[in-house]
């Protein structure tokens, strides 16, 4: 795996398009991103430690959060399973890592780097701009920075993670990244701003 | 649009978010008693679902969310969930005690069921 990953021919899902300009929020591909599937139990405590002793973090048990540790990042995606992000060039050894650790206990490890291309934007509107794709509610308390959340975008499955109050992190399966990429440009421009209806008072 | 809640995580979405998985506490006659099943019971697990006024049990997938299914106990004239409750569990003992018509002798039966294999074992 690894030194097909290092090879010249593999290439990002959006590494042939252009950054787009005139957004209401600047977009780009990461395309350093390693990411492991992981899933077991988290009441098996054999579990639990095994995977601290790898990733040096617990994994989060609350609902739509995340933790980070150093370069690892491992985001909730259900009672049972979590998506570890790592440097890229460390996946396929922290996946081997984790596998040896969990052998014996009842639990799967799968490199996913390559399933999955992620989006990283940032901008003041986000939460409104964005929820012309998604009926999810962005402006609740909830959705603050650490918080993720598998969300039905544009149509498509996603997973959004709010980095910062104004820099979100949109997770979309790559054979779907150009499509997002065109649906995320054609709702930001200026043209399609959103603004309140009738005449407001001055702020 | 139907608004629901996610046993498992929490997670409050409208019916976009979730999947609809149709009546719930369907039991597959033939994991039950393979050597005898009779043509009518095997039609009736295929084909025969409770369409009731009122009260409806039903399963649900948190599709946007965990991913887990659960079961949802709705009324099918207000559209207002009244439970929600695990994938291996019965509804609440006070919704079930409100359950009408086929529902009300399925949760009967299961219940005789139930306390007939309490006193075996």
């Amino acid at each position: 795996m690894s030194d097909i990953l290092s090879t010249p021919h593999f290439e990002t899902a959006l590494a042939r398009r252009a950054a787009p300009a005139g957004l209401g929020f600047a977009v780009r591909e990461m395309t350093d991103r390693g990411m492991i599937d992981l899933r077991g139990l988290a009441s098996d405590r054999k579990f639990m430690t095994a995977v601290k002793g790898v990733l040096g973090t617990d994994l989060p048990k609350a609902p739509r959060s995340a933790v980070a540790w150093g370069d690892i990042k491992v985001l909730w995606l259900s009672p049972d399973q979590w998506l570890v992000l790592c440097p890229r060039a460390r996946a396929v050894a922290l996946a081997a890592e984790l596998t040896a650790a969990l052998a014996g206990i009842h639990s799967q490890v799968t490199n996913v780097s390559d399933m999955r291309t992620v989006l990283r934007l940032e901008g003041a509107n986000l939460r409104t701009t964005l929820a012309k794709g998604t009926s999810t509610d962005l402006h609740a308390a909830e959705v603050k920075p650490g918080f993720v959340k598998r969300l039905k975008f544009a149509e498509v499955g996603a997973l959004i993670n709010i980095v910062e109050d104004q820099i979100f992190e949109l997770y979309v399966f790559r054979s779907q990244a150009d499509y997002v990429w065109d649906f995320l440009i054609a709702i930001g421009g200026s043209a399609a701003e959103l603004h309140l209806f009738g005449k407001q008072s001055p702020a | 649009m139907l608004t629901l809640v996610c046993p498992v995580c929490g997670a409050h979405g409208d019916e976009t978010d979730f999947h609809a998985g149709g009546q719930a506490h369907i039991r597959r006659p033939a994991s039950h008693d393979p050597e005898h099943i009779s043509d009518q019971e095997q039609a009736d697990y295929l084909f025969t679902r409770i369409n009731p006024k009122g009260l409806h049990f039903e399963r649900w997938r948190c599709d946007r969310g965990c991913g887990k299914w659960f079961h949802a106990a709705r009324d099918t004239v207000t559209l207002e969930f009244k439970a929600y409750y695990g994938i291996t569990e019965l509804p609440p003992p006070d919704i079930m005690a409100q359950a009408r018509g086929a529902w009300a002798d399925y949760f009967k039966a299961r219940q005789k069921a139930a306390a007939k294999a309490g006193a075996k074992s």
